[in-house]
């Protein structure tokens, strides 16, 4: 029961920094249609960023993550806007290719950089861990998922609250329509993907912090967001949070009773059968589901 | 947004084709055999290359002889039917992975496990296809990418029978060998054998019933269904002949190999691979993917040898800008710009940008 018990706790705080990870990714693909194969990239970027002020200047991680939302929604904003926007009307998998040329063009830029070695941030709290009542709680990844869940939360009153978030959904919608009523299609959708990055950065800084990464780790968190996008469904802003957590708990359960790499198989199998029976997610709208391919 | 996507696939402007009354009456009978005499014209030059070649050039065209036969396959499913598949490495894995053991378990010769793992790949794709090919657009793509991922873990997890990560070797020497290592020379016909076969499958699709219901099923499937075509059956099908194809390259891969791992042969880089080939040949024609293959690789070969340490970061910049410039691919921008006698080259942006 306590084995069980802590593997519990230990998935929801792995879930919460997952959903971090996935969230902006489910944005971008609910509002554009478009799928970001870089967006692990992005991830990894922002870990690199966050590591570097700490070096250079000794920053907390909780600080230096603001350094590499900024620098990353820079990024964002302008790969959109020049690269992305050029295409953004063609079939499919002409998107997925280009954000596939993307992440290849970061990832390598990485290593030239930095070499493909495992990295961390270092700080006096995070490996430490609270006990409470017979189950460890590490305090870096507690933070990590209270700070990944409260980014979701203001993300989700944003986008209802501000007249930006409004034009973002609406545009996401009907982009057509949207335009009519005088939204500047090019810069919302430069600033949704700018965003997304930026959120994909502090997943990264957070993650620094929390364990190790490398320019290798990329494509595996590319792969999470595309689960977690799926299993949340689009169209809903808690679907990342909620899918984030779902599989954060799957990995966690199976990383208990089952051996090995076998946990990996089980979250595809999972993915399959959500997509099987349910196409538009667990919380998604039929909408996004039934959307032609722009 | 449906209204501004009404952009026409191929992107092509509408001009005028030439006229037959202009051709001289045989040449007009023989037309229809000139493809045909190409391939075969083509398949010779490929041959006779060889004798020009050095073993490591041999091997790198062998490669290039694969991609062929590879995005042939993908072209199948993903270039005519406009089913993009990111799971077509599962096939490629799984043709690779039953020759492995079918030869080191079972020790059966090559020449019966060859056709056995192309059986045992499509037979896969007949039971997914049911399920997933219902998902269309990016939730298509995303499931057959995680059967690709689940069936590498399934592969690594039952090592009494494929090794596990530590990957499984085919016995090529001694007694145990049931068949003798070919080497490279054989290896390049054999894949050379494969890749005209699925060419000349793709070829004769395009212009048989099952290839037009298959493009009607791109352009709209609720009215190629209105129109009388079974589409679950002609998409079914397409996968079935694209796994067929894909499990077979696997296991002349494998073979070849003779050591395989999951990491290597369900690497999803090899399904973008091809999938990036077609695109850039131009996706539902029979020369597309061969124009693709044969570019992408050999710009890869050279990379790889004048810049090592930066060669995948030029290779990623130059897909971006092959996405932007050519989304419809070589074969339609040329044909447009014989046809319209002038470079399109910013076209595409403006037909496809914001």
């Amino acid at each position: 029961m306590n084995a069980f018990l802590q593997s519990t706790v230990y998935g929801l705080l792995q879930g919460g920094l997952l959903a971090l990870v996935a969230v902006g990714f489910s944005l971008v693909w609910g509002v554009m249609n478009v799928i970001n194969l870089a967006h692990g990239a992005f991830v990894v970027v922002g870990a690199y960023v966050a590591w570097q002020l700490n070096e250079w200047l000794g920053l907390d991680p909780f600080i230096a993550m603001f350094g590499s939302m900024a620098f990353l929604f820079v990024t964002g904003y302008l790969v959109q806007r020049l690269l992305v926007n050029l295409v953004v009307n063609a079939p499919v998998f002409i998107t997925l290719l280009l954000t596939f040329g993307l992440d290849l063009l970061l990832t390598n830029g990485l290593i030239m950089i930095y070499s493909g070695n495992y990295r961390a941030i270092n700080t006096s709290y995070a490996l430490k861990s609270l006990a409470l009542g017979g189950v460890r709680v590490p305090v870096g990844r507690l933070l990590g998922c209270l700070l990944a869940v409260a980014c979701s939360l203001l993300l989700v009153s944003l986008m209802k609250r501000t007249r930006t978030g409004l034009a973002i959904a609406a545009t996401g919608m009907d982009r057509g329509a949207a335009r009519l009523m005088g939204i500047r299609a090019r810069h919302i959708y430069a600033l949704t993907f700018g965003i997304a990055a930026a959120l994909a950065g502090l997943a990264g800084a957070m993650l620094a912090t929390v364990g190790t990464f490398s320019p290798a780790d990329a494509s595996k968190y590319t792969l999470f967001s595309f689960v977690i996008a799926v299993l949340g469904g689009l169209g809903n802003m808690y679907g990342a949070l909620a899918g984030g957590l779902l599989l954060g708990l799957v990995e966690s359960w199976a990383g208990q009773y089952l051996s090995g790499t076998l946990v990996n198989a089980v979250a595809f199998g999972l993915l399959v059968l959500v997509l099987v029976a349910r196409p538009a997610g667990l919380l998604g709208r039929p909408f996004y589901e039934s959307r032609l391919e722009v | 947004m449906a209204a501004e996507s009404r952009v026409d696939v191929t992107g092509k402007p509408a001009a005028a084709p030439p006229t037959p009354a202009d051709e001289p009456d045989g040449w007009r009978r023989l037309r229809p055999a000139t493809p045909w005499a190409i391939g075969a014209i083509a398949v010779l030059a490929v041959i006779a290359l060889q004798t020009q070649l050095y073993s490591g050039q041999v091997r790198t065209v062998s490669t290039v002889l694969m991609f062929i036969a590879l995005a042939q396959s993908w072209n199948i499913l993903g270039g005519f039917t406009g089913y993009a598949s990111f799971g077509q490495v599962a096939f490629f894995g799984l043709g690779g992975y039953s020759t492995a053991v079918l030869m080191a378990k079972a020790g059966l010769s090559y020449w019966m496990a060859l056709p056995l793992s192309a059986v045992i790949a499509a037979a896969f794709a007949a039971v997914i296809g049911l399920p997933l090919l219902r998902l269309r657009g990016h939730y298509f793509a995303i499931a057959t990418l995680g059967v690709a991922e689940g069936l590498r873990e399934i592969v690594i997890n039952v090592p009494r029978l494929t090794g596990g990560g530590a990957g499984i070797s085919i016995p090529v020497v001694g007694k145990h060998a049931s068949t003798a290592y070919l080497g490279n020379d054989t290896f390049y016909i054999v894949f050379l054998v494969v890749a005209a076969a699925t060419t000349v499958l793709v070829g004769v699709l395009s212009r048989s019933r099952l290839g037009y219901g298959l493009r009607a099923i791109r352009q709209d499937e609720a009215a190629a269904a209105a129109a009388g075509i079974d589409t679950t059956r002609a998409k079914v099908t397409a996968l079935v002949l694209s796994a067929f194809c894909t499990g077979l390259v696997g296991s002349v891969y494998a073979f070849q190999q003779v050591t395989i791992y999951p990491e290597r042969l369900f690497d999803v880089q090899i399904t973008l691979l091809m999938v990036m080939m077609v695109v850039i040949g131009g996706s539902g024609t029979v020369l597309g993917p061969i124009i693709g293959a044969t570019a992408l690789q050999a710009l890869s070969e050279y990379l790889r040898a004048n810049f090592t340490e930066v060669h995948t970061f030029i290779l990623g910049a130059i897909i971006i800008a092959a996405v932007i410039i050519l989304p419809q691919g070589a074969v339609f921008f040329i044909r447009d710009a014989w046809r319209t006698r002038r470079l399109p080259l910013l076209d595409n942006v403006r037909t496809y940008r914001l």
